[in-house]
């Protein structure tokens, strides 16, 4: 069995500054972690494979640094790591970033079939979310995003079922695999690492690969060739402003109701509803 | 017995600080297989400083340490004292050619960018550096000799015929070894509380008189910095920043119910130093125990199988602000010990012997015994920083300050201030206390 957890390097945002002038992040001197989600797909990678056998690789795309990332990843338990860096690819938005990791998983699943693929939910430093739907459309594959742990998983059948945290509970999901998953931290509890992993990844070099070697992308889907997004403006939101509190105690449930919808009626949120008659029934026990 | 799959190296050490990756170095480079067990996220993460750095003991580890490009801040190209007074100062630097070598005798750095830099000379000599790992316990024989170190990790078991314990002013492990007694108490141990500000290179050369990023300053300061309470205060030029600090002995911020940030941020705001800061922004804030028992209470260094270097050994020159560069000699020494053990294949007390015995003949044990009666020397002279910064400070207003009256009346004040703050006999008390105490 093969699984391939793609992964990236993030600032540390508990650390993170904004220069309030550009409205950019500092990054100076803020110590990069792997994105935390994506430390729980690799956690749930290595599960898979003390119970299944098999290899895990993690790659990620980033600066040379980020090789740092993948010795982590080997320290977890992941048995190879691949750093896809080279100039070429700065400043990619998602497109290309989905362009990128889906042609090196092809590649990588060209040389040992994938049963698998995991990508941590979003990244903290941007909050897109978008990466690994991205790929999973270009390869074609099942999508089970928000994921909260696998209730069954079976390689040789090739199925799984998975559960899926949606707006109102929890879905069960059955799906093939191939299939990629972006998980939630709930996929797995991160195990203290076995001091063998880490006496591995001590000596440990990931691989590299660049623009051109061992893989050619497209110099026209790469990079900021290869990306469409345009950021216009960013900025640090207001605190949110707490609104007016009515207090259902103090006035009863009718006149609290009636309140609300005329504060809401003002605010002109349901305006396409026309006018509604706002005129208090009875009181509604409740409780 | 032990597992047979369990690891085997040929020497184990207990942390990446200066003394450990010393003998990692020194093993290494002699081809045994070494592996380093440091509980921080990176060797130095958990390493704090004052922030001089001396070059000779680097150098018999690394002697092309230049060449490997050290993240240095600045040369120590000036140095001295600073005795401070409620606001006034009496400055005593020394300024000479002899700090303008390449390599300097002694630079300023910052320890997160030190030491993972002297840790990957380490690496790139073959040494295994395992981070994140906490050594829980030595592995003994039946016989007692020590064999290896179990870790907080699941299989952490490791095996060697020899492990160094470089584990820092906590010893606990030279402790629960019988090594040392119990924790050193508090009258033994300082506290130093260190911030490191941010500021243009440029600014910091301007404010301080420095010509470029090829100058730097290392100050000791006494008196009002630490409220007159027997202690140092430090203030050190980086290259685009300056460390700043106050040390005191545990026991005072104890005794005085002192917080330790509280004391510095009121050096901070001393009319001297605070203009020196100005518009600096806070980078880093750290505080780390410093082992002060001196020679007499030093652990024991050799058993079966083990040898202790550095903090864990008690091996701080206070009066000089050493540390690191007894750590580091002390470790290559130990490294020296473990391969001369392998290749006479024996790894008792009595074969190891002679790292006690290469300490003794180096600065670092000759120098901790001379200055044996530095700490009992503060004991009894609590006064000595304070009442004298203030002494000299007072004495200084008056001779410089013109008075329109006879000089022999200002001379009078001067031998009168001296009589009344600490008396003739008190003067002469702590002459023979200051000279026994540097005399051993």
């Amino acid at each position: 069995m093969h699984t391939i957890v793609a992964i990236k390097q993030v600032p540390d945002t508990s650390n993170v500054r904004i220069n309030p002038e550009t409205g950019t992040l500092i990054r100076e001197g803020v110590p990069a972690i792997i994105n935390p989600y994506d430390v729980h797909a690799v956690e749930l990678a290595v599960r898979l494979k003390e119970r299944f056998g098999g290899r895990v690789t993690a790659i990620t795309m980033g600066p040379a640094a980020a090789a740092e990332a993948l010795v982590e990843c080997v320290e977890q338990g992941v048995d190879r790591g691949i750093l896809i860096s080279d100039r070429k690819f700065a400043a990619a938005d998602t497109l290309a970033t989905s362009y990128v990791l889906g042609s090196a998983i092809e590649a990588l699943n060209a040389e040992d079939p994938v049963d698998l693929l995991l990508f941590g939910l979003q990244a903290i430093d941007g909050d897109t979310a978008q990466v690994g739907p991205g790929v999973a459309t270009r390869l074609g594959l099942p999508l089970i995003s928000y994921a909260l742990g696998l209730e069954s998983f079976d390689p040789v059948a090739r199925r799984a079922v998975v559960r899926r945290k949606a707006e109102r509970g929890v879905e069960r999901l059955e799906t093939r695999l191939p299939a990629l998953l972006t998980v939630e931290k709930e996929v797995a509890e991160v195990a203290r690492a076995p001091l063998p992993n880490l006496i591995r990844a001590a000596r440990y070099q990931p691989e590299l690969w660049t623009a051109e070697a061992p893989l050619r992308f497209d110099p026209d889907h790469i990079g900021i060739k290869g990306s469409p997004t345009i950021v216009g403006r960013a900025y640090t939101p207001p605190p949110k402003t707490p609104g007016e509190r009515l207090r259902v105690a103090e006035q009863g449930l009718a006149e609290t109701v009636s309140q609300a919808l005329a504060a809401i009626l003002s605010a002109g949120v349901v305006e396409s509803l026309g006018p509604v008659p706002v005129t208090p029934q009875q009181e509604v026990s409740h409780g | 017995m032990p597992d047979p799959n369990a690891q085997r190296y040929d020497a184990i050490v207990v942390g990446g600080g200066p003394a450990g990756v010393s003998a990692a170095i020194t093993m290494a480079r002699e081809g045994l297989e070494v592996i380093l067990i440091e509980r921080g996220r990176f060797a130095g993460a958990k390493n704090f400083f004052g922030g001089v750095m001396y070059t000779r003991a680097l150098a018999e580890v690394l002697p092309d340490f230049q060449a490997r490009k050290p993240p240095w801040e600045r040369p120590v190209t000036e140095q001295g004292y600073w005795m401070l007074a409620p606001g006034s100062v009496v400055r005593f630097m020394h300024a000479s050619q002899a700090y303008r070598q390449d390599p300097a005798d002694a630079y300023t750095v910052l320890r997160a960018r030190f030491d993972p830099w002297f840790a990957q000379q380490a690496v790139d000599l073959g040494a295994l550096v395992v981070p994140k790992t906490t050594v829980v316990a030595l592995i003994e024989d039946a016989d007692g000799r020590v064999i290896g170190v179990r870790t907080d990790r699941p299989a952490g078991e490791v095996f060697a015929p020899i492990v160094i314990l470089a584990e820092g002013v906590n010893n606990l492990l030279t402790q629960r070894h019988g090594l040392a007694k119990a924790d050193l108490p508090p009258r033994f141990v300082a506290l130093s509380v260190k911030q490191y500000i941010g500021l243009p290179a440029k600014e910091v050369s301007a404010r301080f008189g420095l010509a470029g990023t090829q100058e730097g300053l290392a100050i000791d300061i006494f008196g009002d910095a630490t409220l007159g309470l027997p202690g140092t205060a430090f203030l050190y030029t980086d290259k685009a920043g300056i460390s700043i600090g106050v040390g005191l002995l545990l026991e005072e911020f104890v005794k005085h119910g002192l917080p330790p940030y509280a004391v510095l941020e009121r050096f901070k705001r001393h009319p001297i130093v605070a203009p020196y800061l100005e518009g600096g922004e806070a980078l880093e804030y750290g505080a780390h125990l410093i082992p002060e028992q001196g020679y007499d209470r030093m652990p024991e260094l050799v058993a079966d199988g083990v040898l202790v270097a550095g903090d864990a050994a008690g091996m701080v020159d206070a009066l000089h602000r050493e540390g690191t560069n007894l750590a580091m000699l002390a470790g290559k020494l130990a490294g020296e010990t473990a391969v001369m053990a392998h290749r006479a294949g024996d790894f008792s007390a009595r074969s190891l012997g002679h790292y006690r015995r290469a300490l003794e003949q180096s600065f670092v044990l000759k120098d901790l015994k001379q200055y044996r009666r530095m700490t009992d020397f503060l004991d009894r002279s609590p006064h000595f920083m304070g009442t004298y910064s203030g002494l000299v400070n007072d004495a200084a207003l008056r001779y410089f300050t013109a008075h329109d009256r006879p000089k022999r009346e200002m001379e009078r004040e001067i031998v009168g201030l001296l009589r009344d703050r600490r008396g003739f006999f008190g003067v002469a008390q702590d002459l023979y206390q200051l000279v026994r105490g540097m005399r051993g």
